[in-house]
């Protein structure tokens, strides 16, 4: 039985539904980021498990325990640790009592109070600040701050609402490694809301993409990246060129279909990924602009080769990238290595069928 | 939602029940009982608006609040402006100083400009001193009187809404017309005074309403055929004669409705309309412009003369609390603290009563303002848009009208008007929405997952509303503390219709001295003394800091 469980659980305000009907499980000592874009439900439903929104439907289970169906458990009794959006580190207390609110009113006696927050202090890196107040602090540290405090308690269940939104990008691509270092190391189970697919990709250790109040897919980051359930999930998490078209043929041994697409009558697509498909059905071609593959000469190969034109062509450092026009359907492309063709010149494009999936 | 916050709702809804429904119903349906029969009817009603005695005092205040506001925005557009826009010395001191009359009772100012500006104030004797009038000159008994001072009073409320107008718009909106190739003067008018529209409307519709609450400074001013003055005669000089009570309750009821329903449009108004929170990225000073040499002479000159106006009403107290026999001379020329002498050995009751029920009413007002903000702006409890509602409203009602409606309500069947409770009862009543609305919008500012990082902290709501609520709203809770017992310490409309002998405040005294004509000096020692003590609240205000003045919105005065 997962550690954490969430079974149906359905909240709305006014007429607007955040959570439909949501199943999610965490296990224990991992890190799942709930992602999404704005409004998809991811706050509402960590808000959820954390007790400051009360659903209309479901249960939530932590550790064995029910937190609605046997009557609504406040906050303060769920044994959580929570890190805001924007800190809500008290501006009226030094760092110090920040952090060991929450022990003082558990009744700890003081002198295991006092070790407990250096401990933590330590573990985030603030040993010496305890007698600052927040004003005085950097965002960065006011973050830590905020991170000791959800900590100290040794919480069952850690909660993080977007915790690094509000710091520069820099600090902000260090901080993810401290924290997934910090709270491995801690072994707490852990839930993490994010808009950033860049972040969710290193943080975590499994990944639900939530769209409209619903869970769309969940798995490892590299399930979601290589293995997309669907268009929306291809392309909130990297780049992906779709392509309209239509099933014509499928060949159910091989895991793949034949496609009619604007540029062409049969384009080999692989569907391993995806449930049943049968001809005549409405899908997406989908190919990520580092698999395609370009070519100066004809290629031996015959399948899914065509020929294009360069429309523009951008020098990103690392790579080069390029907008390819097939018949005016467009293609990003995405290369390792230079090439010579400026823009107005055609290159051979091969769609490899191994890495062009079909998507609904 | 929890029980709790249930029971707490029910509970503040039935003091608002007892303490304001059902007293300003009282007060309506006394309006249309027919004097010496048992029956009711719209006959009052009928009377009042085919009567041409009673048509013409409508027209006539309708009148002078249409003067009042063309006046205040007259001076005030160019006030606020300067205010807001040119960086220049002592911007603080003038601002501060310009907005003093919210603070300053409007009695106080009536009595300065009486003495200054009199017949035989100081004014009229210089000139006559120096030659250059033979008669005196009327400065302010008249419409033209009532028009200045009711202007000063009311000047900053439009001063206030347009200068944070001014500042708080967006400098790209101006310099985007600027770019358009607007310039100066048309840029002004066709950008810049559209926007600030919500924030003038604000301050205007009190403003315009002022008239229709204040009856004193009519009185003071012998102009009484004014609603206000003409209700205040009907009810308080001819209590025993039914029908021109009933008359004088209509006018309180027509001045009432007129006031709410103006207050409701324009906030109806502004609500829709509001452009300042468009764009964001502006600075905290807006755009600020440095003048030419004459122009910055010019405002300097202007927001002197204000100034000036603004500061004669202490000094002219001042002077008239220090000495005897002030009669016949420009300036006291007998010095003495015999005025004040005789306050504190005669009368300290008034002061120890003035203190001692604005403070009753202080405690009833925080006991009842910190849990409704609260319900108001934390939690979903049904009807709590209503009570805020119902509260915000009562800055709308005339102080007349409390007054009155508590004397009808709570004489026979409930007979609480015969206990002194009813004082500070009553100031709670009139000046809770002060409290509330700086509690309410501090509550607005504190973010709320201060508080939910409190509870998941295993704290519950009362031990988080006590460690991290109180503590982060108590500047804004405190400012609202201070400006209700200014507020309630220098009010009269309500307190005029239910003191009773040994319940006189402070406000009443001046009445009182004044109305008698001989004890001008205690009069003028008293006001005197009521503005000393709002200025120590103020600086106490100051001390806690931020926005002291905008605390204060809302129709001050009497």
């Amino acid at each position: 039985m997962a550690f954490i469980e969430i079974r149906n659980l359905f909240k709305r305000f006014k007429n607007v539904v955040a959570v439909n009907h949501v199943d999610l499980e965490v296990n224990q000592g991992e890190m799942l980021t709930l992602l999404g874009p704005s409004g998809c439900g991811k706050t509402t439903t960590l808000r959820c498990i954390a007790g400051l929104e009360n659903p209309e439907e479901g249960d939530i289970v932590i550790d064995g325990r029910p937190m609605l169906s046997e009557g609504f458990v406040q906050p303060s009794k769920r044994g959580i640790g929570m890190v805001f959006q924007n800190y809500a580190v008290w501006p009226h207390m030094k760092v110090y009592n920040n952090i060991v609110y929450g022990l003082k009113i558990q009744k700890i006696p003081r002198q295991s109070i006092q070790k407990r927050a250096q401990e933590v202090l330590g573990l985030v890196g603030l040993s010496g600040l305890e007698d600052r107040y927040p004003a005085q602090l950097s965002g960065g540290q006011q973050q830590r701050v905020a991170l000791a405090r959800a900590l100290v308690g040794n919480p069952k269940v850690l909660l993080l609402d977007e915790p690094l939104s509000n710091l520069d990008a820099k600090l902000r691509e260090k901080m993810r490694f401290e924290i997934k270092s910090l709270v491995r190391r801690m072994g707490i189970t852990s839930v993490y809301v994010t808009h950033d697919q860049a972040e969710a990709m290193v943080i975590s250790d499994r990944v639900a993409v939530m769209e409209s109040g619903d869970v769309v897919q969940i798995g490892t980051p590299q399930q979601i990246y290589k293995k997309p359930a669907n268009r929306f999930v291809a392309d909130f998490i990297g780049t992906m060129n779709f392509m309209a078209g239509e099933v014509v043929q499928v060949l159910e041994d091989t895991d793949s279909a034949y496609v009619r697409t604007e540029f062409s009558e049969k384009l080999l697509c692989n569907t391993s990924g995806i449930s049943a498909t049968k001809p005549g059905e409405k899908v997406y071609a989908s190919i990520r602009p580092e698999d395609v593959e370009v070519f100066t000469e004809p290629p031996e190969v015959q399948e899914n080769l065509f020929k294009g034109t360069i429309v523009h062509k951008a020098y990103l450092g690392n790579f080069l990238y390029f907008f390819v026009s097939i018949n005016d359907t467009m293609i990003r492309v995405q290369v390792p290595h230079h090439l010579p063709q400026e823009e107005g010149q055609d290159l051979y494009v091969f769609l490899n069928p191994e890495k062009c999936v079909v998507l609904f | 939602m929890s029980r709790g916050n249930i029971f707490l709702a029910a509970l503040l809804w039935s003091i608002i029940a007892f303490l304001v429904i059902y007293p300003l119903s009282i007060l309506v349906v006394e309006s249309f009982k027919i004097a010496g029969t048992e029956n009711w009817g719209i006959s009052n009603y009928l009377e009042f608006f085919q009567d041409t005695y009673y048509l013409r005092t409508f027209g006539n205040t309708l009148v002078l609040s249409s003067l009042v506001l063309i006046t205040t925005t007259l001076f005030g557009v160019p006030l606020a402006y300067i205010l807001a826009r040119y960086r220049h010395w002592g911007k603080t001191v003038f601002t501060a100083l310009i907005l003093l009359p919210i603070v300053l009772p409007a009695y106080a100012g009536v009595f300065a400009f009486v003495i200054f500006f009199g017949k035989y104030g100081t004014v009229n004797l210089l000139l006559m001193d120096t030659g250059l009038i033979k008669t005196p000159i009327n400065f302010i008994y008249g419409l033209h009187g009532l028009v200045f001072v009711q202007s000063l009073h009311m000047l900053p409320f439009i001063v206030l809404g347009l200068s944070a107008g001014f500042t708080n718009i967006d400098p790209c909106f101006e310099e985007a017309a600027e770019v358009e190739g607007a310039s100066g003067f048309w840029r002004f008018l066709t950008v810049t005074l559209p926007l600030c529209t919500p924030s003038y409307l604000a301050g205007a519709v009190i403003v315009f309403l002022w008239p229709f609450t204040d009856w004193l400074t009519p009185l003071i001013l012998g102009q009484v055929d004014f609603l206000p003055s003409v209700s205040y005669i009907n009810i308080a000089y001819h209590f025993t004669d039914m029908h021109r009570k009933y008359m004088g309750i209509v006018a309180v009821v027509i001045s009432s409705t007129v006031c709410l329903t103006l207050f409701l449009l324009a906030r109806w108004w502004v609500e829709r309309k509001k452009y300042t929170g468009l764009s964001k990225g502006t600075t905290s000073e807006g755009r600020v412009i440095e003048p030419t040499p004459l122009v910055k002479w010019g405002a300097y000159l202007y927001i002197f003369f204000i100034a000036f106006l603004v500061l004669l009403i202490p000094i002219v107290l001042g002077l008239a609390a220090f000495s005897r026999r002030w009669v016949l001379e420009p300036f006291p020329t007998y010095w003495t603290l015999e005025n004040f002498r005789l306050i504190l050995l005669e009368s300290p009751l008034l002061i120890k009563n003035s203190f001692i029920f604005s403070g009753i009413a202080l405690i009833f007002g925080i006991g009842f303002g910190l849990p409704a903000s609260y319900l108001i702006v934390r939690t979903r409890v049904p009807g709590r848009n209503a009570l805020d509602f119902v509260i915000t409203l009562m800055l709308a009602f005339p102080g007349m009208a409390v007054g009155v409606s508590y004397l009808l309500a709570f004489w026979k069947d409930i007979p609480l008007a015969t206990y002194w409770i009813i004082m500070p009862l009553a100031l709670f009543a009139r000046r809770l929405p002060y409290f509330l609305r700086m509690a309410h919008s501090s509550y607005l500012q504190l973010d709320i997952s201060l508080e939910e990082a409190s509870e998941v902290s295993g704290a519950g709501k009362l031990r988080t509303f006590l460690n991290i609520s109180l503590p982060l709203l108590v500047k804004g809770v405190l400012v609202g503390v201070v400006m209700f017992f200014i507020m309630a310490f220098q009010e009269i409309s309500t307190a005029i219709f239910l003191y009773r002998g040994g319940w006189e405040t402070l406000p009443i005294g001046i009445f009182l001295n004044w109305h008698r004509g001989m004890e001008f000096g205690i009069a003028a020692a008293m006001a005197f003394l009521m503005i000393v003590i709002t200025f120590i609240l103020l600086l106490i205000i100051s001390r806690i800091g931020g926005g002291i003045l905008k605390a204060a919105w809302g129709p001050g005065g009497t």
